[in-house]
């Protein structure tokens, strides 16, 4: 099953045009960068941080189409919110799963 | 062409983006850029201010949460600094929250769009508020357009103001028989009211209302007061003045503009008033004896509406002893309106003179009463309020005769012959004519009371007692009056070839100048020599003429067969 909503991803791309590639190339880049730094703050338990964090990568996977990546994020956000960061790790790894799938889709199209 | 058309018609703007997210930034840019729109991109508060000073962008699109600056602490400073200048700022959210959307708006957003963006609702947004921005655009510039105009329309006013006052003046009203009270509806007034002395010593009011208010309204006093005051110094008669008046605004006002108008003659010799009105509501003359009151009620149409021909000057007389009180007022005191609407109208000004107790407090009664009236409902109209005493002619001192003035000695040797005949005579007042001739000297201006009254006796004995040939005899008894203007209207009518020549020679002396009046007249003269005792010293109506030119001529001597009578008046300059 796909990760990507293709109608909207058809839509992203019309209004991209030929700025597309640049805009998965940053998408990845950002939430690489992104992830790794979100590994630092789970690991220092600083909840402020992983919400910011996870406020931010769920706005950019929205952004690329990516629905269900979306959703992991915005659980990571409400942890860090909520300053509740039980089971914060699984989530994470099902993040980076996702993200790598995710990547792979897009770098296909 | 490489560049994209404008989604719409309207002219390409420049957008500011702000997001700390690079994809957020390049998916908005692209859907602005795909607009026609300019774009420029910031990624946290701080940035967006700074990009705000330098780029001047007309929309800007804010996150609300970025790091550094958040996007609302970013939306207060970028409100202070854009002013009056209407800048657009659309938050971009992906908060759900009723209260956090709400918080948006308070810190100086306009709008918000919330993530995910939706092409057509951002599109549609940026459409709707440059449309916004435009009319706001033009709406201070035709702002700052009609403040301007004020100002400058204020200022004009101010020195049209100036002019306006020094034109209408306000003459004597500070007059200790006059008490009055003028209250515009704006800088200017559309009522006027004007007094000012005759040389005879009689006092000239005017009272006029014109249609509407304001400089409209305001403007045609200014050729009102200018004849009423000019023919008033000169010693003209009100019929003559009110019929001048009349023709000049008939001529000046536009049709639908006019003045209704009281013009009053106040003899404080022959204790009456003299008056003519036109248009305006009942007036009324107080009896302070009996606490009566005589309502005086207009009988003309405002001036400014009939042609000379058809225009009456016919005045109205009365009788009024020393304390008795005229008012006077414009349409503002009777339809002053109460806070409910009500109109103050005659009754409540009547029952105000009933209550009186002391006439002496009954011009401050009505301003208070009106006032009382009207509260707080402001006025709607112009209001003036007049009220002429009665009283003796000393206590109010001489005329001042203002009169502009000339060169500082003026003509002092000179001599100029006026002969009337005919018509002429019999209908034509040579005496204003003539004292402004004499009024040339400067000197000669602070006697014109009296000058006036001199020459008003000389004119008249030679015209009734010498070309007439009127004897003063028949002024004697009851009916002598009545019996002597009779004889007097025959022997005009029948007049034909009479002539009255009136000599003024005037030189200077050493310390100031001596006037010679010498007037002859056409008729049989009379036998001076020996009557001229009797006739000097005769008491009673009759007599009066000569004892009062004495009076004030340092000599009087009589002529040839006593048709010619020559008068030398002496003064001293008041600079040596």
């Amino acid at each position: 099953m796909s990760h990507l909503n293709l109608n909207e991803i058809n839509e992203l791309k019309d209004i991209m045009e030929d700025g597309f590639a640049d805009l998965v190339e940053a998408f990845v880049a950002d939430s690489e960068e992104k992830l790794a730094a979100l590994h630092g703050a789970i690991a220092e338990g600083n909840a402020t941080r992983i919400g910011e964090l996870g406020h931010s990568l769920k706005g950019a996977s929205s952004n690329i189409c990516a629905a269900a990546l979306a959703d992991i994020y915005k659980k990571i956000e409400a942890a860090g919110r909520d300053e509740n960061l039980d089971g914060v790790e699984d989530m994470l790894s099902q993040a980076e799963t996702a993200f790598q799938e995710v990547k792979a889709e897009l770098q296909a199209l | 062409m490489d560049t994209p058309a404008p989604a719409s018609s309207e002219a390409p703007l420049k957008i500011l983006i702000a997001d700390d997210n690079q994809t957020d930034r390049m998916i908005l840019s692209a859907i602005v850029k795909k607009m026609g729109h300019t774009v420029c991109t910031a990624e946290d508060g701080a940035i967006a201010v700074e990009q705000f000073k330098a780029e001047q962008p007309d929309i800007i699109l804010l996150d609300v949460m970025m790091p550094n600056m958040n996007g609302q602490e970013a939306a207060v400073i970028i409100k202070q600094l854009a002013g009056e200048d209407m800048v657009p700022i659309i938050f971009l959210t992906s908060l759900q929250d009723a209260s956090d959307l709400a918080a948006c708006l308070d810190s100086g957003g306009d709008d918000f769009l919330t993530k995910p963006y939706n092409k057509v609702i951002l599109q549609a947004k940026i459409n709707a508020f440059s449309r916004m921005r435009r009319m706001n655009s033009t709406l201070t510039k035709q702002r700052d357009v009609i403040r301007a105009n004020n100002e400058h329309l204020m200022h004009e006013q101010e020195v049209a103001k100036a002019v306006y006052d020094n034109v209408a003046h306000s003459g004597c009203l500070d007059s200790p028989n006059l008490k009055y009270m003028l209250s515009p509806f704006s800088v200017f007034n559309g009522d006027v009211l004007l007094a000012a002395r005759k040389p005879s010593g009689s006092m000239h009011l005017l009272l006029g209302d014109f249609t509407g208010h304001g400089l409209p309204a305001a403007i045609g006093a200014m050729p009102l007061a200018e004849i009423f005051y000019g023919m008033t110094a000169k010693g003209f008669n009100m019929a003559d003045i009110i019929r001048e008046i009349n023709m000049k605004l008939k001529n000046v006002l536009p049709v639908g503009i006019f003045c209704c108008a009281c013009m009053v003659n106040l003899s404080f010799r022959k204790q009456e008033i003299e008056v003519w009105m036109g248009g305006l509501p009942d007036y009324y003359l107080y009896r302070s004896k009996t606490g009566e009151l005589e309502n005086v009620a207009s009988s003309h149409l405002p001036l400014g509406v009939l042609s000379s021909s058809a225009f009456d000057a016919s005045t109205q007389k009365f009788k009024l002893d020393l304390g008795d009180k005229f008012y006077m007022w414009s349409d503002g005191i009777i339809e002053a309106r109460s806070p409910e609407g009500d109109l103050y109208g005659e009754p409540r000004l009547q029952s105000v003179f009933k209550q009186n107790k002391d006439p002496e407090q009954l011009f401050d009664e009505i301003v208070h009463d009106v006032n009382q009236f009207v509260g707080e409902s402001g006025k709607d109209d112009d209001t003036t309020l007049l009220e002429v005493t009665m009283i003796d002619e000393a206590s109010l001192g001489k005329a001042a005769i203002d009169l502009s003035s000339g060169a500082v000695n003026g003509p002092t040797d000179w001599r100029m012959a006026y002969a009337l005949r005919g018509e002429t005579l019999k209908t034509f007042n040579p005496l204003p004519v003539m004292l402004n001739i004499l009024h040339d000297v400067p000197t000669l201006r602070s006697k014109s009371g009296e000058l006036y009254t001199l020459m008003a006796e000389l004119f008249s004995n030679a015209l009734e007692h010498g070309v007439l040939g009127l004897s003063s005899e028949l002024k004697k008894g009851p009916d002598g009056f009545a019996r002597y203007y009779g004889e007097r209207a025959k022997a005009m009518a029948e007049m034909t070839d009479g002539q009255v020549e009136f000599v003024f020679d005037h030189r200077p002396t050493d310390k100031g100048g001596s006037l010679m009046i010498r007037v002859i007249d056409s008729g049989k003269g009379f036998d001076y020599k020996s009557n001229i005792n009797n006739e000097f010293k005769s008491e009673g109506y009759s007599g009066r003429g000569i004892p009062l030119i004495r009076n004030i001529c340092e000599s009087i001597e009589y002529k040839g067969d006593g048709n010619i009578v020559e008068v030398v008046i002496k003064w001293q300059s008041d600079h040596s």
